[in-house]
C-alpha cells in the first residue's frame, strides 16, 4: 500500500541535525544530560514478555524415554495435532535435547527444547543461556496440600490474565503502580548513579507497569527512535520567514504549556504532550548520529523490537547511561485453541530474534553487560482441551546473556503427571521458585544490595533471598 | 520510512522554504507567563426532570452530542439548540438501525474485496468490517445507536486483528457488529445470548467446536469463554456493592466472585457449539458462508452430560446444551454484580472515567429496574432488568453528566478515545468521499502515524485499556482515579495521533494530480474559509464545533498567534493554499489541546 498522498520526505526539510555533535544538540538534551554525572560501566536488563500465558510444558519437554512417554500419554490430543503437521515437531526424535552441567540434579530425568528453538539451544549449550524452572507468583512457599487446605496466603486473582501479568511485573494484581523494573531503576538512581532518568526505562510495548518506578516511567521507542511530531518539525526552519519564527514558536508553546490547567485528566494529557515533545526531541537528537548496526535482524515484530533495543544500547555512551531496563513483548500465547499451529511459529520468531540480538550485542561490545529474561502471565495446564491448553500458574523461563551461568537448569521441574505436590489441578503448576526470587537474582546482578532488593521486591522477605542470589547469574 | 514523512503541510512548507517569501511580520517572541487557570464556573444548571435546558445553548448542544454520538455537526448544533434533549433521545432510539453485514457481503464479493484469482477474500476484503464501521460512525443517521454499539464493543470485546483467525472471516465480524447494533437499546440478557451464540465470539474465545471432557484421554473442556464471560462481560472478579465499590469481608479483604472450580464447572456449559457445518470437527474456514453469520448450532453428542456447578447454580446431569446455556446466562444476568459492573463501564465509555459511586448506583438502579425518567418526565425502558435503553438514558441524563458543578470538578471527564477524535473531526467538517478503503491509515495500525486504536481491533479481550486502570506516575493516578484511556497515552501515541490528524486535517481538495488516496475524507472547510482572514473568529468557530466552546484563553491566544502570520497567498506558487494552511493548523492545534483531548 502507498502512503504517498501528499507526503514528502522529511529529509527535504532536514535541518541542522546533520553532523551535529553533542555540544550542538538542542538545549533539551543538554538539560537532560546536565543531570547526569559520572557513568561507569554499563548493565542492562531486557524483559521479554510472552503475553497470554506461554505453555512452557510445550517448551521444556520431558525427554528421557519414560518421562516422554508419560508426557505423550497425558498430552495425546495435542501431540496428535503436532503429528498431523509437517515436521511432527513434538516427536521425540525431533526434539533438541539439553545436556546441562547439573544433569545429576534430576536423577536420570532429561529435558529437551522443541525444534523451533535452535538458537536458544545453542546459547544454552555454549553456556550463555539457562532455564529457570517453575517460576511464578507466590506469597510464601506453597505445596498442593497447603493450596487445597487454604492454609497459606496465595497470590490474589490467580489464573486471570491481566492480574497475573501485573503480579509478575509488579507483585500485585491490576492497579499496581510500581513494577520491579522501575524499582530497580529507582534504586540505581538513588544510589547516586546519576544518569538520565527519562531514558532509563525503555519500552517497545507501550505503557507497562513493570517499568514504572517513583523516578522512572516507560519511554517508548521503535526502530525509528522516539515519536516525531511532524507538524512541529515542519515549521522548524521558518518556512514563512517570520520574525522570531513565530508560528513555530507558538506551536511549541502550545504543546509545552499544555499541562497548565486545573482538571487532573487535562493536566495529565497536557503533561504527556509536553513531555513527549521534549523527551522525543532530545532522544532523537542523540540517536540520530549513532552508528547503524551491521547485524541483520529478521523482520518479525519481536526482532524489530529487539533491534530497537540494540540500537538504543548502542547509544549508551552518547546518552551517558550506565543502567537501563528494557521491556519487549509479543502476544498470541493464549493458546486455548490451535496451539500446535500457533506456538511453534511465534517461538521460532523469538528464537531468530534473540539470536540476532545476541549477535548485535557482540557487535557493539555489550554482550557481557546485557541480560535478557523471559516472563509470561502464567504457565498452562498440562492437561489439554483437545487442541489447546488452559490457564495455569508456574512456568519455565530463559535467562540469556554472557553474564548468565548457562548450560544449567535451575530449580525444580515437576514431573509430567497429575496430583503431585506441586499440582494445583490439571497440571497447573504451583511454583517452586517465586518471581521475587527470580527477580532478586537479576537485581543483584544489576547492582542492588540486600536492602535495596528488599525495597524493590517486598515479597522477597517471605523467601530466602540467597536461594536465588547464589544461582543463575 | 513511513514514519519519516510529512503530510500536506510539508508541501506548502517546502514550496515556500528558501523562496524568500516573507509574510506579514509582526510581534516578537512569546510571553513566558503561565497560562491562567480556567475561568470560574458558570452557574449550575438545574438537573432533573425540570432541567430541559440541555440544548439551551449551542455549546451545551455540542457538548451533549460529543458525549452521546460520534461528534456534532454544525447542522445538528443549529437544528437542535433550543429543542428538547429528551425528545432527541426518543427519536434516536426509534431510528432505523444501520448495519454492516450487507456492506461486508458486497465488499467481499467486489473486485477489490477478492484476490486476483477471484476465489478468496482479499486482504482488503478482510478489512471491510472496519470500512463499514467508519462509514456508519461518520455518516449514519442513527448516531446514538452506533455510538452505543461502539461502547459495547469495548466491553464485550472481539477483535479481528490480523494475527487471529477471525480476521479471515469478515462476515462473522460484521454479524457481531450488527448484534451489538441490534441490541443497543434492547436487553442485556438477549445481548449476552446473541453474543454467546455468535460465530465471532465463539471463534475469538475458542469455544467453537469445544468438546466435552474425555476421561480416557484426560481432555477437558476449553475454559476460555467460561472465565472471560464472568471476568470481563458480566460480573468481574470481586463482589461489588450496587454503587460499584468493592465489598469486603470481616477481615477487610475483597470477596472473589468465583473460584477456579466455578470456571471448570461453567466450562462444561459451553461445549458442543459450532457453526452449521458438515461435521463438528470441520474447520471454521470450510463452513458454508451463511453459517458464519448465523446463530451457532448445537451438536448434542459433544455437549457435556455431567453436572455443571458454578456460582451456586447446579445444572443436573444430562441437561441439554440449550437449557444449560440458558441457565448459565440467567445466572450471570441475575448476579448482583452485573448492574454496577456494567453500568460503571458504560459511564466510562460516554461521560467520565472515575464516576462517583452515587452516579454508578443511579445508573445501576436504572439497569436493575429497567426504567428511567427523562428530563421531560417521560419514561424509557420496558421495566425489565437489563434494559439498555434505560441504562443509557441514565448515563447521559444524570446530574453528574449534565451539571456545571460536576463538570468543573478537577476529577471529571474522560479522554476522548482516538477513534472518537477522528470521527469528531470528520463530522465537524462534513468530510466527503468517506471511503476508508482508500485511507489505509484508518485500518493499518502499525505506522508512526497510527491512531493507537482501531474499531474491533483491540490487542486482546481486555480491550485497549482497562476500566480499572490507574495511570502510574500521573496526577490522576496519585489521586487514585481510574482513567482507562491513559493506558494508551505515551510519548509515542501522542506523536502518532498528531501525525495522523495532520494527514487528514491538511488534506487538499480533490486534485487530479493526486493519487487515489487523496480523494477520500476530504473536509468541507467552506464555512471556515470565510473566516480564514480573521484568525480570532476562525479559532472561536473551531472551538465551538470541535470542543463545545471550551478552549482556555491561553490556548486560544497561542492558536490565533500561530496562524495570524501564516500567509494567505504566495506570489511564487499559485498552488499554495494559505486558507487551508491556516484552517488546518488551527484545527490541529485545537485537536491537540487538552480541552479537546479531554471531554468534560
Amino acid at each position: 500500500m502507498s502512503y504517498s498522498r501528499r507526503l514528502f520526505m522529511k529529509s527535504a526539510l532536514a535541518s541542522a541535525m546533520t553532523g551535529a555533535t553533542l555540544s550542538t544538540l538542542g538545549p533539551s538534551l543538554q538539560q537532560f544530560q546536565a543531570q547526569a554525572a559520572s557513568a561507569s560501566g554499563y548493565k542492562a536488563l531486557v524483559c521479554m514478555f510472552f503475553f497470554g500465558g506461554l505453555d512452557t510444558h510445550d517448551i521444556l519437554i520431558p525427554y528421557d524415554a519414560s518421562s516422554y512417554s508419560a508426557y505423550g500419554e497425558i498430552r495425546q490430543g495435542l501431540i496428535a495435532r503436532y503429528a498431523a503437521q509437517d515436521g511432527n515437531s513434538r516427536q521425540r526424535a525431533q526434539l533438541l535435547p539439553l545436556a546441562p552441567e547439573n544433569a545429576a540434579d534430576f536423577a536420570g530425568r532429561q529435558f529437551a527444547l522443541p525444534p523451533e528453538l535452535p538458537g536458544i539451544h545453542s546459547l544454552f549449550q555454549s553456556g550463555r543461556a539457562a532455564v529457570v524452572a517453575n517460576v511464578g507468583p507466590l506469597a510464601e512457599p506453597t505445596t498442593r496440600a497447603q493450596f487445597e487446605g487454604r492454609s497459606v496466603t496465595l497470590p490474589a486473582r490467580l489464573f486471570s490474565h491481566n492480574d497475573q501479568q501485573s503480579t509478575w511485573m509488579a507483585n500485585k494484581p491490576e492497579g499496581a503502580q510500581f513494577g520491579w523494573g522501575g524499582r530497580f531503576a529507582d534504586a540505581i538512581l538513588r544510589s547516586g548513579s546519576a544518569q538520565i532518568p527519562e531514558f532509563t526505562a525503555i519500552t517497545t510495548q507501550g505503557n507497562q507497569v513493570f517499568l514504572t518506578g517513583e523516578h522512572v516511567l516507560p519511554f517508548p521507542v521503535d526502530l525509528n527512535g522516539a515519536g516525531r511530531f511532524d507538524l512541529v518539525e515542519g515549521f522548524r526552519d521558518n518556512p514563512f520567514g517570520q520574525d522570531g519564527n513565530r508560528t513555530y514558536e507558538r506551536l511549541r508553546a502550545h504543546f509545552l504549556e499544555s499541562g497548565n490547567r486545573s482538571n487532573l485528566i487535562e493536566r495529565d494529557m497536557g503533561l504527556a504532550l509536553a513531555g513527549a515533545l521534549e523527551k522525543n526531541e532530545a532522544f532523537n537528537s542523540a540517536v540520530e548520529n549513532a552508528p547503524t548496526l551491521q547485524t541483520d535482524f529478521p523482520g518479525s515484530g519481536i526482532a524489530r523490537q529487539l533491534q530497537a533495543v540494540a540500537q538504543t544500547i548502542a547509544t549508551r555512551n552518547t546518552l551517558l547511561m550506565n543502567r537501563q531496563i528494557f521491556f519487549v513483548g509479543r502476544g498470541g500465547f493464549d493458546t486455548h485453541s490451535n496451539q500446535a499451529g500457533n506456538l511453534p511459529r511465534i517461538m521460532a520468531e523469538f528464537d531468530a530474534a534473540v539470536t540476532a540480538f545476541q549477535a548485535a550485542l557482540e557487535e557493539i561490545g555489550a554482550a557481557d553487560d546485557v541480560t535478557l529474561f523471559t516472563a509470561s502471565d502464567f504457565g498452562r495446564t498440562l492437561a489439554v482441551n483437545d487442541d489447546g491448553t488452559d490457564h495455569g500458574w508456574g512456568s519455565h523461563h530463559f535467562v540469556i546473556g554472557n553474564a548468565v551461568r548457562g548450560n544449567r537448569i535451575y530449580g525444580d521441574v515437576p514431573p509430567p503427571a497429575f496430583d503431585h505436590d506441586y499440582d494445583s489441578g490439571h497440571g497447573r503448576l504451583i511454583p517452586t521458585l517465586s518471581v521475587d526470587q527470580f527477580a532478586g537474582a537479576l537485581g543483584r546482578w544489576f547492582g542492588l544490595n540486600d536492602s535495596e532488593l528488599l525495597t524493590a521486591l517486598p515479597g522477597l522477605a517471605a523467601f530466602d533471598p540467597r536461594v536465588s542470589a547464589a544461582s543463575f547469574i | 520510512m513511513v514514519g519519516r514523512t510529512l503530510p500536506g503541510l510539508a508541501r506548502a512548507v517546502i514550496l515556500l522554504a528558501g523562496l524568500g517569501l516573507s509574510a506579514c511580520s509582526g510581534g516578537g517572541g512569546g510571553s513566558d507567563s503561565p497560562a491562567p487557570l480556567p475561568p470560574p464556573p458558570s452557574p449550575p444548571s438545574q438537573p432533573g426532570p425540570s432541567g430541559e435546558g440541555t440544548f439551551e445553548t449551542e455549546a451545551e448542544t455540542a457538548r451533549f452530542l460529543t458525549q452521546a454520538t460520534f461528534g456534532p455537526t454544525s447542522a445538528e448544533i443549529n437544528a437542535l439548540t433550543g429543542t428538547s434533549a429528551s425528545a432527541w433521545f426518543r427519536r434516536e432510539v426509534s431510528k432505523r438501525a444501520s448495519h454492516n453485514l450487507q456492506y461486508v457481503l458486497e465488499y467481499t464479493m467486489s473486485e477489490r474485496g477478492r484476490t486476483s484469482n477471484g476465489v478468496n477474500v482479499s486482504y482488503e476484503g478482510n478489512q471491510s468490517p472496519t470500512f463499514s464501521f467508519w462509514v456508519n460512525a461518520i455518516e449514519a443517521d442513527d448516531q446514538l445507536r452506533q455510538r452505543m454499539a461502539f461502547a459495547l464493543s469495548e466491553i464485550l470485546v472481539i477483535s479481528h486483528i490480523e494475527s487471529v483467525e477471525l480476521f479471515d472471516e469478515p462476515v462473522s465480524v460484521a454479524d457481531y457488529q450488527d448484534i451489538l447494533i441490534d441490541n443497543a437499546f434492547g436487553n442485556f440478557r438477549e445481548l449476552l445470548e446473541d453474543v454467546t451464540y455468535s460465530p465471532a465470539m465463539a471463534e475469538w474465545l475458542t469455544y467453537l467446536r469445544n468438546k466435552k471432557a474425555d476421561e480416557r484421554t484426560g481432555r477437558m473442556p476449553d475454559e476460555n469463554y467460561a472465565r472471560e464471560v464472568m471476568q470481563l462481560f458480566t460480573i468481574g472478579l470481586v463482589e461489588l456493592n450496587q454503587d460499584g465499590t468493592e465489598r469486603t469481608d470481616a477481615a477487610g479483604e475483597h470477596i472473589p466472585t468465583y473460584s477456579n472450580e466455578d470456571v471448570v464447572g461453567l466450562a462444561r456449559v459451553f461445549t458442543g457449539l459450532s457453526v452449521a457445518n458438515e461435521r463438528f470437527d470441520k474447520g471454521f474456514h470450510e463452513a458454508p458462508l451463511a453459517s458464519l453469520y448465523s446463530r451457532l448450532q448445537i451438536w448434542p453428542e459433544h455437549h457435556s452430560q455431567r453436572e455443571k456447578a458454578f456460582l451456586g447454580t447446579v445444572i443436573p446431569e444430562n441437561t441439554p446444551a440449550e437449557q444449560s446455556i440458558a441457565t448459565a446466562l440467567d445466572t450471570l444476568y441475575e448476579h448482583p454484580n452485573l448492574p454496577p459492573f456494567f453500568s460503571r463501564q458504560l459511564i466510562q465509555r460516554f461521560i467520565t472515567s472515575d464516576p462517583s459511586p452515587a452516579y454508578v448506583e443511579r445508573v445501576a438502579d436504572a439497569f436493575a429496574s429497567g426504567r428511567y425518567t427523562l428530563p421531560d418526565g417521560s419514561s424509557v425502558g420496558d421495566g425489565r432488568r437489563g434494559s439498555l435503553e434505560a441504562t443509557l438514558a441514565a448515563v447521559l441524563f444524570d446530574s453528574e453528566a449534565r451539571s456545571e458543578t460536576a463538570r468543573n470538578r478537577s476529577d471529571f471527564g474522560k479522554i476522548r478515545e482516538p477513534i472518537l477524535r477522528f470521527t469528531g473531526w470528520a463530522r465537524a467538517f462534513d468530510a466527503g468521499d468517506i471511503r476508508p478503503e482508500d485511507s489505509p491509515l484508518l485500518w493499518n495500525t502499525g505506522s508512526a502515524q497510527a491512531l493507537a486504536q482501531a474499531p474491533y481491533k483491540s490487542p486482546s479481550v481486555f480491550n485497549f485499556y482497562r476500566p480499572g486502570y490507574v495511570a502510574p506516575g500521573t496526577e490522576s493516578g496519585a489521586a487514585g482515579m481510574t482513567v482507562p484511556e491513559l493506558q494508551i497515552v505515551n510519548a509515542s501515541s501522542t506523536a502518532g495521533y498528531t501525525n495522523f490528524m495532520s494527514y487528514f486535517a491538511l488534506a487538499y481538495p480533490r486534485n487530479a494530480r493526486e493519487p487515489l488516496e487523496a480523494t477520500s475524507f476530504i473536509p468541507d472547510y467552506r464555512e471556515e474559509r470565510q473566516l480564514a482572514g480573521s484568525p480570532a473568529a476562525l479559532v472561536d468557530h473551531l472551538s465551538l464545533v470541535l470542543a463545545y466552546d471550551s478552549l482556555l484563553p491561553a490556548t486560544r491566544t497561542n492558536i490565533v498567534e500561530a496562524i495570524d502570520e501564516v500567509p494567505l497567498t504566495s506570489q511564487y506558487d499559485p498552488d499554495y493554499d494559505g486558507e487551508l494552511m491556516r484552517i488546518g493548523l488551527a484545527t490541529l492545534m485545537v485537536m491537540t489541546s487538552p480541552e479537546y483531548l479531554v471531554q468534560r
